[in-house]
């Protein structure tokens, strides 16, 4: 997830994870993820969790739907999203370090159950090879990575379709 | 003086329990009927006949065999049943059984099984009467708890998961979900829908699971807090890797 309301190029970012004890059910993540989005200086997020398949991948069953109830569509922000997995972890980018202390309180209030909170580095800023290979450089001339937003980068897998996988949330009035 | 096996050492509950499962002194917790089994086990419909895979054994005319006289054949094997397997999952947040002693429980307790024991599985194979009678059993009783533990025949992912917020370990093929204050399940092991629902009852509350499981886990019961099994393992891992396990 990606917020363009909250872009600076001045501020140093870091990284912090929210590790809950529990893996979280669609209600609790879609607070959690409106709660984080309502932080001030919030700039991308990735989610992780163990996958809420379509339809059974092996065995004898192979093909059968799954029609697992909690895959479903959540909104954060407005923006309408299906959550396919079960949410196990949130990696966020902020936009300094006095953000980490907002968005601890944030978390705390929407979770029912403790949580590990630690600053790292966990999305990557920089273009790799892959990306070089999957985008191209801008020009000729211009030897930068072939993407309008760069914080697009290390959001999901090079090899990922982003359609469905990355959501922009525009800025809303309030903010 | 009749022999009385000794199955494991060590006095703790997490030991207690794994002499329980290994001697089949175990508890009956829940009722399940034999047509509930056999459609989550998705191996026949319920209420058909076994398909086999030879005549019965008494139709047969086996070969003069001393071992064959002794021995008594189960009855899937007389039967000439096929071959089935049940396959569980057990969370590691303190389910009943861990993969290694429900192996035990089958092998020790039953005849004419093959289990397979995997990192975060346990697999028996049997006659297929056999075999539901093995699963009818750790069904039943205090080895299993539905909310931490599942029959599944494939895509077993979830046994080393944190748990859902409802307590219940992750099942991506949403095979069995808590309804209600119990346990339901209307998929069979391998994901397909069944014609049925399967109340497996309530799940065991977390002081229970930490009462009656057989894993050693820091902040329950630490393998580390039982000196005899200690002693035990570390005398065992003495004896195989210094002496090639003979001892004499």
């Amino acid at each position: 997830m990606v917020d363009s309301n909250s872009v600076s190029g001045k501020k140093k970012p870091i990284q912090v994870e929210i590790f809950p004890q529990r893996v979280l059910m669609p209600d609790t993540a879609e607070q959690l993820l409106n709660a984080i989005d309502k932080v001030q200086g919030v700039i991308r997020m990735v989610i992780q969790g163990p996958s809420l398949p379509n339809r059974v991948a092996c065995g004898p069953g192979a093909g059968t739907p799954v029609n697992h109830p909690d895959r479903r569509i959540i909104n954060v922000s407005g923006h309408a999203f299906e959550l396919n997995i079960r949410l196990g972890r949130v990696q966020v980018e902020i936009e300094d370090r006095s953000v980490k202390e907002k968005l601890r309180q944030a978390v705390d209030e929407v979770l029912p159950f403790p949580f590990e909170y630690r600053e790292g580095f966990f999305i990557r800023r920089k273009a790799t090879l892959t990306d070089y290979a999957k985008y191209g450089f801008k020009s000729k001339t211009d030897e930068s990575i072939n993407l309008d937003d760069e914080r697009l980068l290390g959001l999901i897998d090079p090899k990922a379709k982003a359609k469905d996988r990355i959501c922009m949330l525009e800025p809303t009035e309030e903010r | 003086m009749a022999y009385t096996p000794q199955y494991y050492p060590g006095s703790t509950s997490v030991a207690e329990n794994r002499r329980k499962h290994m001697s089949n002194n175990v508890e009956k917790l829940r009722e399940v009927s034999d047509e509930d089994v056999t459609a989550m086990l998705g191996h026949r419909a319920p209420g058909t006949d076994y398909p086999s895979t030879h005549p019965p054994l008494a139709e047969m005319g086996e070969p003069d065999c001393p071992v064959r006289e002794i021995v008594t054949p189960t009855p899937g094997t007389a039967a000439g049943d096929r071959v089935r397997y049940v396959q569980w999952a057990d969370s590691m947040y303190n389910a009943p059984s861990t993969p290694y002693w429900r192996s035990y429980h089958a092998a020790i307790n039953h005849r004419g099984v093959d289990p397979g024991t995997l990192s975060g599985r346990a697999v028996v194979e049997a006659r297929e009467r056999d075999m539901e009678l093995i699963a009818k059993e750790q069904i039943e009783t205090e080895m299993t708890c539905p909310g931490l533990a599942g029959l599944r025949g494939c895509t077993v992912h979830g046994h080393s998961c944190r748990l859902q917020e409802d307590g219940v370990m992750f099942d991506m093929l949403d095979r069995r979900r808590l309804e209600g204050d119990s346990i339901v399940q209307d998929k069979d092991q391998v994901g397909v829908p069944i014609d049925r629902k399967v109340n497996m009852g309530k799940p065991m509350s977390s002081d229970e699971a930490n009462k009656r499981t057989t894993f050693y886990r820091v902040g329950n019961v630490a393998f580390r807090d039982d000196a005899e099994v200690i002693e035990w393992t570390q005398r065992i891992w003495e004896l195989r890797s210094v002496y090639g396990y003979q001892p004499k």
